[in-house]
């Protein structure tokens, strides 16, 4: 089962998606961690978190994005562009980061998507922002009612909440299976499973990660060094894990945008369901685009380092990354203030040229931590 | 020797209003051997750009701009004895809503770091390496990581507050702010720039403008005063008929501003609008491009083309940049930090009042245009506004490398203006406050390529622009 979930979800346009869309199943295309899905989702749509899987061109993205802009969404950028999305019937922009409303108005620029909306996300959480961001869910909700014809009605919503939900509970289990001394999961395959998590439909990924983790259960990835957390930018690289994996780091946690900030926080399945996204989706939004909200950044790495018992951390970010260029500075001068090793990495996304520089910094660093032999 | 060593002042803050103090004594009226004797005594690199702002056409006006920001040093230096919190500002807050506190003053980190590339020897890189050698990356903008440079690395002056207003507008400014603040342990107070400007966000951006001014009420310890705004305000409306009055000036033909003015008029923007020391200096370079009108006097011997900066300009070589415009005949209309578009604000109450200053904070450059819902849209208009009134034969894209969200915005730019207008933009690549990433020689060489061959071709009906859709 491990081996068909890392296949699909290796796949931009995989056999699940091809397969809803061939029952006439419509896919809107997300990019950001803010971007409340259940919505997507309650209109019976299929919300698919749009990724670049380490695609190294960027050539004709650079006709429209600059070399000062980052390589990820450059990169997404060029699979929309080239025809590897077209099958999305729709997209939703955030105001992410300065890069990736770049992106989207470039494509939407370009090459316009038959459906696109907004959904304007604070950056801080005041109450007066907190009201903002509740009805820009609903505004949320009601273009996508309009723009495919549908009906969305709280029971939908909640339905969708609770499958969102499982889904995120999978995720903490495979996460949580990776904390103790046997780990079963290693980082890649996280990696993978979250991946598939946001490409596919939620029925098809409970049953694979259901059986991924029954096969797991008891599991102990052997031969590693050290026990490493990566934080940092939006990086769905398998990749670079794998090559971080290869020389001895075991990623056993991390504080990633295509990782665990996405579904650490569990939603309100009670209450109303407007409130619940706003609160989950910006209250408890961890990422570094959030204003006045650092500590708690912080905080979720100490607690991270220390429930998964890591041995170090790396932090990283794509070239041209503001956000988290220096955020992690400040990371990296907490983790040094309480003794964690850490890494500060700054990288190219998706560049095999990058590749060797990397695993050269790795291992010195792996080789500074000691480690396990 | 050690106490004078350990008291040596070394911050980039402390070198600059030195340095205006003397600036600050020279009299009024100075011939040209007087200057050409001052410049000797001074490091090259401050000779070079007080050079630059000495030559005739523009001494009356740099002079008047020399001693507003001689006083807003000093005011913002003696602040702290005077009983008042020096608050750190990005350029794109207006500062009148501070300097309507009695208890505290505005300083605008990236005017300051224009003056230290502008005045001191080295042009500031050592505060922008001392921002590298932390760790920060060399992506972040020099305009702000030059002065918060040299108040992580040195000895240097340090705010007692920080307002960042660049929130939803630009992430590496409103970062480098909060990491400075997380850093120092200094207060930091936001004011977030919804991109929604619906008449919901509009109200959200005027709830957010008067939730700062309550935190700041309450750190300050003082309550705004009515007659404070209103004396504010009231300079802030004579300010914006100032710059009116030159953004008419600008439309002339020839053209009768000369470049530097254009830095003049935002330098008072972001530091002294709304003071009476505002008011003399936008009143001075307005009577100085007037009386260059009323006698016909072009900066050049020839006006040989109207050119648009859409952006930031490059500080780092004032007479290399601004007045090399000039002496070609490239009439320099203004550049992006010129886009503020002011407006009077009503005075009848005191929320028309803040409702008013409000509205001046959302239009802010960059503000206005990068946390428009669309930052390509909101830019473009601006832009095209300004190439259509100021009859603009070319735009010029300043590119500075660590402005993200206009990079990614500018092959729009270009799009849009072709379409609408039939204007061409050149695009540069360089660092608007450091001379070592591209050299001004190099800049120089491609704004003189793009009037020469594509500019003034046709300017002149010898060739035809492509025009999409036309």
């Amino acid at each position: 089962m491990m081996e068909e979930a890392i296949r699909i979800s290796e796949e931009i346009e995989n056999e699940c998606v091809k397969e809803w869309k061939g029952a006439g199943g419509k896919v809107v295309g997300y990019a950001c961690v803010a971007t409340p899905v259940e919505i997507i989702d309650a209109a019976g749509l299929l919300p698919y978190r749009i990724r670049a899987l380490g695609n190294p061109r960027t050539d004709i993205a650079d006709a429209h994005l600059a070399r000062f802009n980052c390589s990820f969404c450059r990169s997404c950028l060029q699979l929309g562009l080239d025809g590897t999305y077209d099958f999305l019937d729709g997209l939703i922009e955030t105001n992410g980061c300065d890069h990736l409303r770049g992106m989207f108005e470039n494509w939407m620029y370009t090459k316009p998507s038959p459906f696109f909306h907004y959904v304007k996300v604070p950056h801080l959480t005041t109450k007066d922002a907190m009201d903002y961001f509740e009805e820009e869910v609903g505004l949320f909700r009601q273009g996508i009612e309009k723009g495919f014809g549908a009906k969305i009605s709280d029971d939908d919503l909640r339905e969708a909440i609770e499958r969102q939900e499982a889904i995120r509970e999978r995720l903490r289990t495979i996460y949580d299976m990776r904390k103790g001394d046997a780990v079963a999961f290693t980082g890649a395959e996280a990696l993978s499973l979250f991946l598939l998590a946001s490409a596919v439909p939620p029925g098809k990924f409970l049953e694979l990660a259901d059986a991924a983790i029954d096969e797991r259960q008891g599991n102990a990835v052997e031969g590693y060094r050290a026990r490493l957390m990566l934080a940092g930018a939006a990086s769905d690289e398998l990749e670079l894990i794998r090559e971080i994996e290869d020389v001895g780091g075991l990623i056993v946690s991390d504080a990633l945008c295509y990782g665990a900030r996405a579904f650490w926080s569990p939603i309100d399945t009670e209450g109303d369901p407007i409130k619940a996204l706003a609160q989950v989706y910006l209250g408890d939004l961890l990422c570094p685009r959030m204003y006045q909200d650092y500590p708690r950044r912080r905080d979720f790495v100490l607690d991270s380092v220390a429930g998964s018992s890591a041995d170090g951390v790396i932090v990283m970010h794509n070239k041209f990354c503001d956000v988290h260029g220096v955020d992690n500075v400040q990371l990296r001068l907490d983790l040094e203030k309480r003794d964690i090793p850490v890494l500060q990495l700054e990288k190219e996304y998706g560049s095999k040229a990058d590749i060797g520089r990397i695993r050269t910094r790795v291992q010195a660093f792996l080789e500074r931590i000691g480690g396990r032999q | 020797m050690t106490q004078a060593l350990m008291t040596a002042k070394t911050g980039m803050f402390d070198r600059v209003a030195e340095l205006f103090e003397v600036i600050d004594s020279l009299p009024e009226k100075m011939s040209d051997e007087e200057i050409a004797g001052l410049l000797n005594f001074l490091p090259p690199d401050a000779a070079k750009s007080l050079g630059a702002m000495l030559i005739p056409r523009v001494r009356e006006g740099s002079v008047a701009f020399m001693r507003m920001l001689a006083r807003w040093l000093e005011d913002a230096k003696t602040a702290r004895e005077k009983g008042k919190k020096a608050i750190l500002v990005p350029f794109c807050f207006p500062p009148e809503l501070i300097h309507a506190f009695d208890n505290a003053f505005p300083v605008t980190s990236e005017v300051l770091s224009t003056l230290g590339v502008v005045a001191l020897e080295g042009q500031g890189e050592r505060y922008y390496d001392m921002a590298l050698g932390l760790g920060l990356p060399d992506h972040i903008c020099s305009s702000n990581s030059i002065e918060v440079g040299s108040m992580l690395g040195s000895n240097d002056f340090q705010p007692q507050a920080i307002v960042s207003a660049a929130v939803g507008s630009c992430d590496i400014n409103s970062k480098t702010h909060e990491f400075v603040a997380n850093y120092h342990g200094i207060p930091i107070f936001s004011l977030e720039k919804p991109v929604d400007n619906t008449e919901r966000g509009v109200e959200q951006y005027y709830r957010n403008y008067r939730t700062l001014i309550a935190s700041l009420e309450e750190f300050f310890e003082e309550e705004l005063l009515e007659e404070n705004v209103r004396r504010v305000v009231e300079n802030h409306n004579t300010c914006t008929d100032l710059y009116m009055e030159l953004w008419e000036l600008h439309k002339a033909v020839p053209h009768p501003v000369p470049a530097l003015f254009a830095l003049y008029t935002y330098g008072c923007r972001f530091s002294m609008w709304g003071t009476e020391a505002g008011v003399d200096m936008m009143r001075t370079i307005v009577g100085v491009s007037k009386r260059r009108l009323a006698a016909g006097d072009h900066p050049g011997e020839k006006e040989v083309a109207r050119c648009l900066l859409t952006y930031t300009s490059f500080y780092f070589d004032l007479a290399g940049m601004f007045n090399w415009m000039d002496d070609q005949g490239y009439a320099y209309m203004g550049d992006g930090l010129n886009m503020l578009f002011p407006q009077p604000v009503e005075t009848t109450s005191m929320d028309t009042m803040l409702d008013g200053m409000a509205e001046e904070a959302r239009n802010m450059p960059m503000t206005r245009q990068m946390g428009a819902p669309s930052m390509a849209m909101g830019w473009s208009d601006d832009v095209i506004t300004a190439v259509r009134e100021l009859n603009a034969d070319c735009a010029i894209y300043p590119g500075h490398h660590a402005c993200k969200q206009t990079w990614s915005a500018a092959s729009i730019l270009r799009e849009e203006l072709m379409k609408r207008t039939g204007v061409p933009l050149l695009i540069l690549q360089a660092d608007s406050w450091l001379k070592r990433t591209t050299p001004i020689g190099v800049l120089q060489g491609q704004i003189d390529e793009f009037v020469k061959n594509v500019v003034v071709p046709k300017r002149s009906g010898r060739t035809k622009v492509r025009r999409k859709n036309a």
